[in-house]
């Protein structure tokens, strides 16, 4: 394996947030198991707030991470024995595999053997190149300052490169501001494959070109990938460009990743609600489908949703998602001051109580019951309701407990969805105490 | 007025140090009433000046060399800039240009943002940072239309609880929009109608709840200076000048402001945003991009425009974001019957909303045809490598458009894409093709 | 492009900025200024004969008038007490002056821009601790601490910019700070650590060279400014040295005349006004050019 990643956690602090004790924290990847093969392009897809920037650097160690892991060169069978190790809380030997293996532990020759090996492409052409050095100090940097060749031998490997991404070799002379933005890419991309690195992530490397030249970026891309044989990991927004170039795509959603596999399968047949939401919206698709038009905006990442962080949004969400009390309420609170008043008294007060269920006031629990059937299915938050009793207070609505999903397989992807896990993974349904 | 806005000709230039940019070389375009037209084309094609010198927001080193821009029929939009532009077009002189900036600002004053509207791509900034997003709406309105809301207010004031039964019942049976306009002119009600059916259309309410709003849309309890400001407001199709006293006035612009935030909220509805009560009393930084887009809009829509110009409006936004404002721009155009000029360089993005699309390259208009008809048949030699350069979902092989698009300062002589066409022939590189029509609704405007 | 082209672009480049700078009049009457400054001061210091000048460094007084005279043609600018020839004083003492505000801004600016580097590039504690520093070198008064120094230290002209250029240096350590806090977000920082150089030399071989551009701004700036207070400092009588050729000197010499003989005090404040004016005109300029949202 090129590349693997072990529960990858960062949390950011909020600046200002640390009055007394803890200060917030924004989860922005919050667990990210992910694996790359030689010469394989992996895609990661998401959109804004979902973590895949923060991903990409951790996974070249421009940024520590919170906890978890990232190998490099790890042997398969390595790879399977530190899980091993680890799932048997054997940790002194998973420290180490660690030891050797991961990125985040090099110093000196060490680490500058990493940084030979590994390389990364931004997304704005403009700023990822110093304004005040040529593109040949530019292209050179990583190639001296690894030493991967000498100083002397460094030009003509310059030379080499820029014939490589076609360009003119008297482009070596010029600065940055007297090049287009394809141009800057392609001197971007040089930089990248200079030292011959085994990997390289891509953040957005073709967001900000026209159309017409991303397809010539990305087609160098396929090129640079085949000869050299360089394992990738491709972040983008843009699903089209992830499909046309990634082997292995993995959707992110609010720091985790929730589905994976095969590009021919995650993205043409998606099983993830929030995945077949995500690729119903892209544009312009040939056949045209119907729309999941998902409600709600992205997810808050300094208090993700509990259980499965999509249930709010998910439209085929069910009761051991995640809902929570106060969910439940504010839904009901709603349907019966609007579409429901003519079921409901006036008076009617939804509220939640101390053991952590929904009470409705002046309302008979023959009418809830009506409520509940009737609206169950378009909005999924009644879902949680496992039963209603009567009590002084009023009506009491019984919550099922929520947990979080676990990667499940699924045929040949992994889904981190309680739909698709197997049957003896499915979550037992527990409720609140009685 | 079928034609919302004819464009013939239109040449823009811009005055730089480095010498005189070409941005618009002879640009058509029509226009018709509640259609999207959309405009696709690569950066620096001119798509962007387009929709600046529809609204007449041009910079002052901009200038309108030839052209004219029908606005329904009725009035040229540019007139005073191609006055202005006609003649000397090598030299440029800043006084000048900025007393014909003035001038079109006073003379478009009329329009903009009441019957041509403009939306940008970063709702961040298109929004004031400290006023409620409430507010913003309420004062388009105030500004262009404080009539409409005086007469809201009164109507509701002056309805009785009969009229509103009546009204009831007549949505019961049916009526549409126009019968209940007509009934509530009959009893000197207007302005209550948008109020009641703005109510009536909404899918998050039951149908009793529905019938108890509007039946309490009756017997409105209005102060006396509340009285006296509405009814003068009335009368007049601007605010009298006594109002224009400045301890009055504020006074004055409070009452008519505080309807114009329930005609946001009842906006905000239609836009599908939830609980609008709440929303308006917000600012722009606590909500999401997607929401601030949708004020954006409101904003747009306020006044019932004929034209709105959306410029990249989804540019900014994820892609599940996009998807529900482009869902929302197909139930506007249905909605209303505003004309919508949707600016992108996002080919896929158009094809979902737009009627027909017109490309646009270095400057010029090199195809106009019905959305279908772009893409499984495209004609123009750059509408065809466009199409073949956008990754597809289906993963289908991209290929990409030789060369770079031209300095516009020197502009290649002829048709503008000679350069890289792999088609092109000596007329080509010698005169400008002109735009024919191949098929029904399909121009382009090429040789091959 | 070839060779020649891409020669003559860069040409063309830089004609643009210059025409940038010379569209704006005022700047251009500032440049030349402040160049006829700076070409008084070379003289005096290289061919003081050129102009006249025999005793060079040194106010020469004539004790047999010592009162102030008009201007004459002897004296074209007047004299001041007790004697001394406005005219060449003044091209004098704008040798001394220039020379030692240009010694303050250059010590305050390297030593404040490299502090400033570095506590931003590091940042964290280090970065708190710095600015902490800052605050407390801003809050001394320079009068205060320029007599402090003079005391302790004596009182010359070269302490005199000592303390001056102490105070001086927050100021451009807070300046590019903030320019660095700002570099360092773009990405071709994170790129040079991905391509494995060393945090040192990022600093020195990338964030360096793009703050720095600004703080030339502010040092032509600066200097007019610190003209101004070096010459307030000595005005007020900090220098022992009674002949010392210094602008603010010799408008205290001045100052008991002021009622019968103005000029023994206009002539020299006016030599300092309008270095200081010319400077900032120049550098209104300046910054048109290096800011990148020119207008065109």
């Amino acid at each position: 394996m090129l590349l693997a990643s072990r529960q990858l956690v960062k949390h950011f602090p909020l600046k200002g947030s640390s009055a007394f004790g803890n200060p917030l924290m924004l989860k922005a990847v919050d667990g990210v198991n992910i694996e790359v093969r030689e010469g394989e392009i992996v895609g990661v897809v998401g959109e804004s707030g979902s973590g895949k920037t923060t991903l990409g650097r951790l996974l070249l160690g421009l940024l520590k991470p919170t906890s978890g892991q990232v190998f490099f060169d790890i042997p398969d069978n390595v790879l399977e024995e530190y899980d091993n190790y680890v799932a048997n809380k054997d940790l002194k030997k998973a420290a180490d595999i660690e030891k050797e293996y991961s990125i985040f532990n090099k110093r000196g020759d060490m680490q500058k053997d990493i940084r030979k090996k590994t390389n990364i492409v931004f997304q704005d052409p403009y700023s990822s190149l110093d304004p005040r050095l040529n593109i040949l100090d530019i292209i050179t940097e990583p190639i001296t300052s690894t030493g991967y060749l000498s100083s002397n031998e460094a030009p003509k490997r310059c030379f080499e490169l820029l014939d490589e991404v076609g360009l003119p070799r008297d482009f070596a002379y010029r600065y940055p501001h007297e090049l287009s933005g394809g141009q800057k890419q392609r001197v971007a991309l040089a930089r990248g494959i200079a030292t011959l690195p085994k990997f390289l992530v891509l953040d957005e490397p073709t967001s900000a070109l026209d159309v017409s030249v991303q397809a010539q970026v990305l087609a160098l891309l396929r090129r640079i990938r085949t000869t050299h044989n360089i394992g990738m990991v491709l972040i983008t927004h843009n699903i089209a460009v992830i499909s046309y170039m990634a082997d292995q795509v993995n959707v992110m959603y609010a720091g985790k990743i929730v589905e994976t596999g095969p590009k021919r399968e995650v993205i043409l047949n998606p099983i993830h609600p929030y995945n077949v939401a995500l690729i119903s919206a892209v544009p312009g698709k040939i056949v045209k489908g119907t729309k999941i038009i998902l409600k709600g905006d992205t997810p808050n990442l300094v208090e993700p949703p509990p259980g499965c962080s999509f249930h709010p949004r998910c439209p085929e969400s069910f009761n051991v998602c995640g809902w929570t009390s106060g969910e439940v309420a504010s839904d009901l609170k709603y349907l019966i001051e609007n579409k429901y008043a003519d079921m409901f008294k006036a008076e009617t007060i939804v509220s939640t109580n101390a053991n952590g269920n929904v009470i409705i006031r002046n309302a008979s629990i023959d009418q809830v019951k009506d409520l509940l059937t009737l609206e169950k299915d378009k909005t999924r938050s009644l879902t949680a309701v496992d039963r209603l009793s009567e009590s002084a207070e009023g009506v009491e609505l019984w919550l099922w407990l929520h947990q979080a999903p676990e990667m499940y397989q699924y045929a040949d992807r992994l889904v981190s969805c309680f739909l698709y896990a197997p049957q003896d993974e499915k979550p037992s349904s527990q409720t609140t105490k009685p | 007025m079928d034609q919302t806005l004819k464009i013939s000709d239109l040449n823009v230039q811009f005055y730089t140090r480095r010498g005189i940019y070409r941005a618009l070389n002879g640009v058509d375009l029509s226009l018709k009433q509640g259609e999207i037209f959309g405009i696709a084309g690569e950066s620096g094609c001119g798509k962007t000046t387009m929709g600046l010198t529809i609204i007449g927001l041009l910079p002052v080193n901009a200038a309108v060399t030839d052209g004219q821009a029908m606005f329904c029929g009725e009035r040229d939009l540019i007139a005073s800039f191609t006055k202005a532009g006609a003649g000397e077009t090598d030299k440029f002189n800043l006084r000048k240009s900025e007393a014909v900036v003035k001038k079109v600002n006073k003379e478009l004053a009329d329009v903009r943002g009441s019957r041509i509207s403009m939306v940008f791509q970063d709702p961040m900034t298109s929004l004031n940072p400290v006023l409620q997003v409430g507010f913003q709406i309420a004062e388009t309105v105030l500004t262009h239309q404080p009539r409409s809301l005086a007469e809201r207010k009164l109507a509701r004031a002056r309805a009785t609880p009969e009229d509103t039964e009546q009204i009831v019942n007549l949505l019961k049976e049916g009526a549409d929009e126009q019968a209940i306009t007509k009934y509530a002119e009959s009893k000197g009600l207007q302005g209550i109608e948008t109020q009641v059916l703005n109510v009536w259309r909404r899918n998050d309410l039951g149908e009793a709840k529905k019938e108890k709003i509007i039946l309490s849309l009756h017997s409105e309890k209005l102060g006396s200076f509340e009285k006296i400001v509405l009814e003068s407001v009335e009368k007049g199709t601007s605010m009298p000048g006594w109002m224009k006293i400045p301890g009055i006035s504020r006074a004055a612009k409070n009452v008519l402001l505080k309807e114009g935030y329930t005609k946001a909220i009842e906006l905000l509805s239609m836009l599908e945003v939830p609980n609008p009560d709440k929303v308006v009393r917000m600012y722009p930084h606590e909500l999401s991009g997607g929401m601030r887009q949708r004020i954006v809009i409101a904003i747009a829509l306020a006044n019932n425009p004929d034209l709105v110009i959306l410029d990249e409006p989804t540019s900014a936004l994820d892609v599940t974001v996009q998807a529900q404002i482009l869902e929302l721009t197909r139930h506007l155009k249905q909605r209303f019957n505003t004309s919508f000029i949707f600016i992108s360089h996002d080919l896929s993005v158009l094809s979902e909303v737009c009627d027909r699309i017109g490309i646009m390259y270095a400057g010029t208009m090199v195809e106009v045809a019905p959305t279908d008809e772009i893409f499984n048949n495209p004609i123009h030699p750059y509408t065809r490598m466009l199409t073949r350069a956008i990754p597809r979902i289906e993963g289908s092989e991209i290929q990409g458009v030789g060369g770079t698009v031209p300095d516009m300062r020197k502009v290649p002589l002829g048709c503008t894409f000679n350069p890289r066409c792999p088609d092109a022939t000596e007329q080509c590189r010698t005169k400008k093709p002109e735009m024919v029509e191949v098929e029904g609704g399909h121009f382009v405007a090429c040789y091959t | 492009m070839s060779e020649a082209e891409l020669r003559a672009k860069r040409w063309e480049n830089t004609k643009l900025s210059l025409s940038v700078f010379f569209a704006n009049k005022a700047a251009v009457i500032g440049l030349v200024i402040v160049m006829a400054y700076v070409v008084i001061a070379l003289i005096d210091q290289v061919y003081p004969q050129l102009i006249g000048i025999t005793s060079a460094g040194t106010l020469v007084p004539n004790f047999f008038s010592p009162a102030p005279s008009p201007p004459s043609l002897t004296h074209p600018f007047g004299t001041t007490y007790p004697g001394v020839d406005l005219f060449t004083s003044i091209i004098k003492a704008i040798r001394i002056d220039l020379a030692y505000s240009i010694l303050v801004v250059a010590i305050g600016a390297a030593v404040g821009s490299i502090i400033g580097v570095i506590s931003a590039t590091v940042g964290g504690l280090m970065d708190e601790i710095v600015m902490r520093i800052t605050d407390i070198f801003f809050s001394i008064p320079y009068l205060v601490l320029a007599l402090a120094v003079g005391f302790i230290l004596g009182r010359t002209l070269l302490n005199m910019s000592l303390a001056l250029a102490i105070v001086w240096w927050p100021l451009y350590a807070r300046y590019t700070r903030s320019q660095t806090l700002s570099t360092k977000e773009f990405t071709f920082v994170e790129a040079a650590r991905a391509s494995g150089v060393g945090r040192l030399k990022i600093m020195f071989k990338h964030i360096l060279p793009n703050t720095l551009p600004p703080v030339f701004i502010q040092i032509s700036l600066d200097l007019g400014s610190i003209m101004v207070i070096f010459s307030t400092l000595a005005f007020i009588g900090f220098i022992t040295n009674a002949s010392i050729p210094e602008l603010g000197y010799l408008t205290s010499l001045g100052l008991g005349y002021v009622q019968t003989a103005p000029w023994a005090v206009i002539f020299p404040g006016v030599a300092i006004t309008l270095f200081a004016l010319a400077v900032n005109l120049m550098g209104d300029g300046l910054r048109d050019v290096i800011d990148p949202r020119r207008r065109s």
